[in-house]
């Protein structure tokens, strides 16, 4: 599962218009080497960054 | 010792080739950066997450500035770049996606941000980017991304001919 669905998953308010590159509020990033998919930037004005743990939980 | 061809005249500056030698574009005694890199074998992009391109293989790097590593081009001297860039889906159904350029780790310039209708393309998409940027030539690092609304790999084709990174300078600083 990727991050972005775990991020669906716990939010499933979210859409995919919060994930838009100009008007979104949240911006994932893979810099290919090796560490995956992280957050870059998060800032949604009513949901709080999923916590490391809160991601791990979800397989 | 650097010598300095003017154009004075309207005619401007000819430079005929005897096919003796090379002629070489340098800028203070270095070679001109020019690479072509490319995908080596198909990456996976993941839904809604920039991911660098793994522009792993060179066709040619003149003054050694792509790093196959990183993937990330490092000029040696200090002007203005061109870069071009285009990518071709492999699977996957993204109904947007483009390329971005990143500079010293952030977006400087995008691509066309490409709205396939779905089912109008059915497994043929890709999208192309062309760009300046400057590059002080020291610091100033340079590496591709690419971002979609939906999961797809992205093609490495043959020899690089359908997924590329390339730059070159235009003119010094």
């Amino acid at each position: 599962m990727t991050l972005y669905e775990k991020i669906k998953q716990i939010y499933p308010e979210l859409t995919s218009d919060d994930f838009m590159p100009n008007n979104g509020t949240i911006m994932l990033q893979n810099d290919s080497d090796g560490r995956g998919d992280y957050i870059r930037s998060w800032t949604h004005a009513t949901l709080a960054q999923p916590t490391e743990e809160q991601l791990a939980a979800i397989e | 010792m650097p010598v300095t061809i003017n154009a004075s005249t309207s005619s401007g500056v000819v430079i005929t080739p005897d096919y003796s030698g090379n002629i070489q574009l340098q800028y203070n005694g270095v070679a001109a950066p020019l690479f072509h890199a490319y995908l080596g074998s198909s990456q996976a992009i993941s839904s809604a997450t920039y991911t660098k391109l793994n522009m792993d293989t060179e066709e040619f790097d003149t003054a050694n500035c792509f790093n196959t590593s990183t993937y990330r081009f490092t000029p040696t001297v200090a002007g203005y770049y061109q870069f071009n860039a285009q990518i071709d889906n492999q699977t996957g159904s993204p109904t947007r996606q483009f390329l971005s350029l990143y500079k010293n780790g952030s977006t400087s310039k995008v691509g066309l941000d490409i709205g396939i209708s779905t089912g109008n393309f059915s497994g043929a998409a890709g999208s192309v980017l062309s760009a300046f940027a400057y590059a002080n030539g020291t610091t100033d690092y340079f590496e591709l991304y690419c971002w979609c609304n939906g999961g797809m790999t992205v093609a490495a084709g043959s020899s690089g001919i359908q997924c590329y990174f390339q730059g070159y300078l235009v003119r010094g600083a």
